[in-house]
């Protein structure tokens, strides 16, 4: 039995009303959605309440949930999606406008990109290097429109494959894939830019 | 993008087949194409470089650790959230409803197994044998709707019911002590016959029948009123008359 036969006969177990069924769901599903919500919005406290705001959405309208219509992965993801572009627009007015650019010439000591890229080493240096470059990508990354994000987030990071995340964006799959070239592409040049002025 | 390209590949079709080229997943003939297009194509070059680019740097983002509390706050939160939602539903709901859904959690299930055609029809049965009985009675229910149930009414129409029922029976037995006194004062006025020899067994069984029914009477009226009794002899008319008048 494979991951999703398995979370589908806990889905069943939970609608027949078995606690400890909608519990296994959870402790299965959680680091996935945080995960998305971390990345999608660059914050831990906002990502531990939208992930708690998911889940209760998902056990309200868990009888809703339709197995013939698509996994229940890509189902949670639906409603992550939709939390997640609920949550862009109402902190739209709220949100830090500060400019990556700014941000970058604190770490005007970085190593090129490339070989932070291929850096793999443990020495402490390389580790906070790491750190940082990780923290540029994501300050990047919230700069890319909420279409191209999540698009991005979904494949590179969750490693979701083409039609499902078509099912979960409800666009078709050529437009996903569009959306993760743009994503890609628009990600590449903000961090370019970004190292451009660093150098 | 310059349109098509050496063996009809154009850069739409490039751009079509760029996150195939990042996954690696392009084989073949298309492969070959895809390659030999980014090549010549300088434009398409460039955007399979950033396209490149981006997706490594997104390879750079680890997975992150969510709260160690997280799972127990999800728990908590959908469980609180189902009992407000229970309980504002409780509190919108009226007492018909919640009987109704009361009904629905614990009786419904219990009469589940009785509610089958057989027992439908013993039930059915039962209804139709008990009507049947009400309409040959004269009960007709909707007398019921001119019954007076305060507890004042009830107490008189009880105590008028145990009067009447009393005032019947004393009635009753008054009828049939003065039946069984003139019964007497007829025998004593009427002569004996002298029976014929032919006759007499035939007369001695009537008599005989006649004296039982005597004393039936009059062990009927020894039990309760023999100064009654003792009375009758004096005023025999008159306590016909009042009998008369009662009955």
């Amino acid at each position: 039995m494979d991951d999703a036969q398995v979370v589908a006969a806990l889905v069943r177990r939970c609608v027949a009303g078995d606690a400890t069924a909608w519990e296994d769901i959870v402790r299965r599903l959680n680091r996935r959605i945080y995960n998305i919500c971390y990345r999608f919005t660059g914050s831990g406290d906002d990502a531990q309440d939208l992930t708690q705001e998911v889940f209760i959405k998902v056990y309200r309208t868990l009888d809703s949930f339709d197995v013939e219509k698509g996994s229940f992965m890509t189902w949670v993801t639906t409603v992550t999606r939709n939390l997640l572009v609920d949550h862009f627009r109402k902190t739209k007015q709220d949100r830090v406008t500060d400019s990556l650019d700014n941000s970058g010439s604190e770490d005007e000591d970085m190593l090129p990109l490339s070989e932070q890229i291929a850096d793999s080493g443990p020495s402490p240096d390389v580790r906070v290097h790491r750190r940082e470059t990780q923290e540029l990508v994501q300050r990047a990354l919230q700069k890319l429109s909420p279409e191209l994000r999540e698009a991005v987030i979904l494949r590179d990071l969750q490693d979701m494959d083409y039609k499902d995340i078509a099912l979960s964006l409800k666009v078709p799959e050529g437009t996903v894939k569009s959306r993760i070239n743009r994503g890609r592409v628009e990600l590449a040049r903000l961090l370019s830019r970004t190292y451009r002025q660093v150098m | 993008m310059q349109g098509e390209f050496q063996n009809g590949f154009k850069c739409a079709d490039f751009d079509a087949l760029l996150t195939e080229a990042i996954d690696g997943t392009l084989t073949g003939t298309q492969s070959m194409r895809f390659e030999a297009h980014r090549e010549s194509c300088a434009q398409c070059s460039v955007l399979f470089a950033e396209a490149k680019a981006g997706h490594d740097w997104l390879e750079t983002l680890p997975e992150v650790e969510p709260p160690v509390n997280l799972v127990k706050l999800i728990l908590a939160a959908t469980q609180e959230t189902v009992r407000a939602e229970t309980d504002a539903r409780h509190a919108r709901q009226s007492w018909s409803e919640r009987m109704r859904e009361l009904l629905a959690l614990k009786v419904r299930p219990v009469f589940a197994s009785v509610a089958q055609p057989r027992f439908a029809m013993s039930f059915g049965m039962a209804f139709f044998s008990v009507t049947l009985m009400l309409n040959v009675t004269g009960f007709r229910l909707t007398n019921l709707r001119h019954v007076d149930l305060r507890p004042s009414s009830v107490v008189r129409s009880y105590y008028e019911t145990t009067g009447r029922l009393v005032k019947y029976y004393q009635n009753i037995r008054f009828v049939y002590e003065i039946e069984t006194r003139v019964r007497e004062l007829k025998r004593a006025a009427t002569p004996e016959e002298k029976p014929s020899g032919s006759d007499k067994p035939q007369e001695r069984k009537e008599q005989n029948r006649g004296n039982d029914r005597e004393k039936n009477y009059q062990n009927y009226s020894r039990e309760d009123s023999s100064p009654y009794l003792a009375q009758m002899t004096n005023g025999v008319q008159d306590e016909l008359t009042a009998a008369r008048r009662c009955s």
